[in-house]
């Protein structure tokens, strides 16, 4: 046993001289590169959005330096960031958090992806006082928990679908709906559900269906099969980009009639690509789509972002890997107005932020969400075989007409 | 004999300061060290079941999200209603004072040790009876089937998941908070060594190890399997749930399938440090989750995106070449430093057969 302790002492003395070596961190702003962490998910449940999430934070670094970088008291900075898998686990993403500031120094963080993992990292930026600007953490508590250092450049998940209904409502002629919702439960899902029973109310509609489905949505038959028997107006799914795939291939296979089918993640998720016809009349709601005419100098307009993504990383971007790209502009901008590196400085510089960027106008509210930006609609369309997304609320934005009802299963070809 | 355990006196002396200096020492790593406790904790826990006792049970994530729960309902639900605190993804802001939080994290860590031992009886008493693989599926299914039971019911937070109180603001040295969680969990790393340490000396261990060597031969002996089955069930229950008591109020958020009933993790994880380090001893797991927590740590972000598959490989490396753990591999190549007394003759005669 002796021997064994003394084995054991060893490989701990040696582990803690590793250990000390280690900690010399890093500071906030290395020589020419202002240092920014982000927790991301490469792996698990979120792992597609979480690439695009990626995809749009090194878009706009890589342009943002091309284009001169970033300017503080005279001097160009690059941007760079440090990122870490977060594996889709909200217990990882604090920890993770926690490993950036404290180990790695970092100073400035951009959001994870996902409503319930930037709600396990807020606490931490939060009480160590680092301005994060996060682009995928739409739930609504989020911003009402007077966090101060907690920026969103999207607008909170409670507003993604309650369009869709006062939609469905002016159809059947301002009367109340019939509305069938399923919803993943998770924090993103689960606050998308409370706009809707916000507009129920406003509008007198009646929810005959709400289903809550697990995470990882693989299968919702069985609320379809109540859909099938009850006929609501309108049909609600939310559960990321799984549910959004599961929904569509199960309601053409069940052959699932409703008027109006409305749901979130339908351009993440690549639906009118990987589902085509089927996936037609989809209603979606989106933080941003390229053919908005807003416009900045660093992206040019929305369907430049498109193009130069495209070449980039070989698919339309999603609006989550757009409004990723806008949280590093939004930072951008605060360095510059603050001129400053200082910590609590570029935290007030963020709360003054007004600018329009490609992905649209963004001013933070008290609670830290964007307040400037509506969101949209749109549903996918087709010609022939080939189908896209056209904006058709609101109407300031919509290039297309409101399809509705959707047709019959039995009347599409 | 007095010598031996004055080298012990040196050994535990020297870790328990050392325990004691880590987040001074490495102040920037106080979550990884918390961390690092707990999985020892969940580790050695696990190990009174799948090591000593033969029941490879992976159950014990039931306990420790049980823990985590019930520590932050307390918490709230002594000052605020609990309700209020949850709706709607948790909307409305309460503030603990500075008293009122760390009072309610100490009554809520005493439930929740006391409540999941009580569930551990009560379950155990169901399904102990069960032996090998049967019991190992079933206690598998606990876990699943409580993160989704927990995903539906509103008052923890449902599916929103559920915000545990922040530390309160009171208190301005950033550093407090690590060092309130790191001493908590290390306090329970030394209450559970103490306590398994103890069982290693005591007839209820003999009586876990002939369960697992034997069970029915132990029953004609006269041993009362099942209560002893159930006793050792209870005890791990009891440091599971503290240890996610601790887990919750560190993580600040708690997700039924991700964090609290987290059986793809953590549940493999308390398995697979067990047996990295030698199921069946006192020091095992802890030199397990000890290397695996530097492994993961140090390497996993050498290899983003590509950790799992690596996890995958070290799960198949250690069971081909390791499959009684770094102790067992120890055992087998130093037997005199384990107190073996091994005959030169037969040692011969070994090699002689191979």
């Amino acid at each position: 046993m002796n021997k064994i302790a003394k084995l054991f002492i060893t490989s701990i003395s040696a582990i803690t001289l590793a250990l000390v070596s280690f900690t010399s961190s890093f500071a906030k702003v290395e020589g020419d590169y202002i240092v920014l962490g982000s927790a991301i998910s490469l792996t698990g449940k979120y792992s597609s959005n979480g690439v695009h999430t990626q995809n749009g934070y090194n878009m706009a670094v890589d342009r943002i330096n091309k284009m001169g970088g970033v300017e503080v008291q005279g001097k160009k900075y690059k941007f760079e960031i440090i990122y870490y898998d977060d594996e889709s686990n909200p217990k990882r993403a604090a920890q993770l958090a926690e490993r950036l500031i404290k180990q790695d120094g970092v100073h400035y963080m951009l959001g994870p992806y996902s409503s319930g993992l930037t709600k396990a990292i807020a606490p931490v930026t939060e009480k160590y006082k680092i301005p994060m600007v996060e682009a995928n953490g739409a739930s609504r508590s989020l911003f009402t928990k007077g966090y101060k250092y907690l920026f969103a450049v999207l607008s909170p998940a409670n507003q993604y679908l309650e369009v869709a209904i006062d939609l469905a409502v002016e159809k059947n002629g301002g009367k109340g709906v019939k509305i069938a919702q399923a919803f993943e439960q998770d924090a993103f899902s689960q606050d998308v559900r409370l706009g809707i029973l916000d507009a129920a109310k406003r509008t007198g509609s009646e929810i005959i269906i709400d289903d809550k489905l697990p995470k990882e949505l693989n299968d919702m038959a069985a609320t379809l099969a109540k859909v099938k028997a009850t006929k609501p107006d309108v049909l609600v799914v939310s559960g990321h980009t799984k549910g959004a795939l599961t929904a569509i291939r199960q309601i053409s296979e069940m052959k699932v009639d409703v008027p109006m089918l409305a749901m979130t993640h339908c351009d993440a998720a690549k639906l009118s690509k990987q589902h085509g016809k089927k996936s037609e009349y989809a209603l979606c709601a989106s933080q941003w789509h390229k053919n908005l005419s807003y416009k900045d100098k660093f992206f040019g307009s929305g369907k430049k972002y498109a193009k130069d993504f495209q070449k980039e990383f070989g698919y339309d971007p999603p609006y989550q890997s757009a409004e990723s790209s806008a949280a590093l502009l939004v930072f951008k901008d605060a360095f510059e107005r603050a001129n400053s590196f200082d910590r609590d400085a570029v935290r007030d510089a963020l709360v003054d932020t007004e600018m329009q960027t490609f992905y649209g106008n963004i001013k933070f509210g008290p609670g830290g969400q964007n307040v400037a930006k509506p969101m949209i609609l749109f549903q996918v369309r087709c010609k022939g075989d080939d189908c896209e997304n056209r904006v058709v609320a609101p109407t300031k934005w919509a290039s297309d007409k409101f399809y509705h009802p959707i047709p019959k299963w039995s009347e599409r070809s | 004999m007095n010598k031996v355990k004055q080298k012990d006196l040196i050994l535990y002396s020297g870790l328990i300061i050392l325990g004691l200096a880590a987040p001074y020492l490495f102040s920037a790593f106080k979550v990884q060290l918390t961390y690092l406790c707990v999985l020892i904790v969940l580790a050695m826990t696990w190990n009174l079941q799948g090591g000593e006792m033969g029941y490879n049970t992976f159950g014990n994530i039931l306990f420790y999200g049980l823990g985590m729960y019930l520590t932050a309902s307390v918490q709230v639900g002594m000052f605020f209603p609990l309700a209020e605190w949850t709706e709607s993804g948790g909307e409305k802001t309460f503030v603990h004072t500075t008293a009122q939080y760390f009072q309610g994290i100490g009554v809520g860590l005493l439930v929740s040790a006391i409540v999941p031992a009580i569930v551990a009886g009560a379950i155990g008493y169901a399904i102990l009876g069960l032996r090998g693989h049967y019991f190992a599926i079933c206690t598998l299914g606990l876990g699943i089937a409580a993160g989704e039971i927990a995903g539906g019911i509103e008052i923890i937070g449902a599916g929103q998941g559920f915000t545990t109180p922040p530390f309160p603001a009171e208190i301005v040295d950033t550093e407090a908070r690590g060092k309130f969680f790191y001493f908590l969990s290390f306090a329970l790393l030394i209450g559970t060594f103490v306590f398994v340490k103890y069982i290693y000396g005591s007839r209820f261990r003999l009586i876990l190890n002939a369960i697992r060597d034997n069970e029915d031969k132990a029953e004609a002996m006269g041993i009362q399997t099942m209560k002893y089955k159930i006793v050792g069930w209870m005890c791990s229950a009891f440091f599971c749930g503290l240890a996610g008591g601790i887990m919750g109020g560190l993580i600040g958020y708690i997700d039924s399938t991700d964090v609290a009933f987290d059986g793809r993790e953590m549940g493999v994880f308390m398995v697979l440090m067990a047996i990295l380090g030698g199921k069946g001893t006192l020091w095992g797991p802890v030199i397990g989750a000890t290397l695996f927590h530097f492994f993961k740590e140090g390497l996993w972000t050498l290899i983003l995106g590509w950790q799992y598959v690596a996890l995958g490989v070290l799960i198949v490396v250690i069971v081909v070449y390791f499959p009684e753990g770094l102790m067992g591999w120890l055992r087998e190549k130093y037997p005199e430093r384990f107190g073996e007394v091994i005959d030169d003759k037969d040692r011969k005669a070994q090699v002689e057969l191979k």
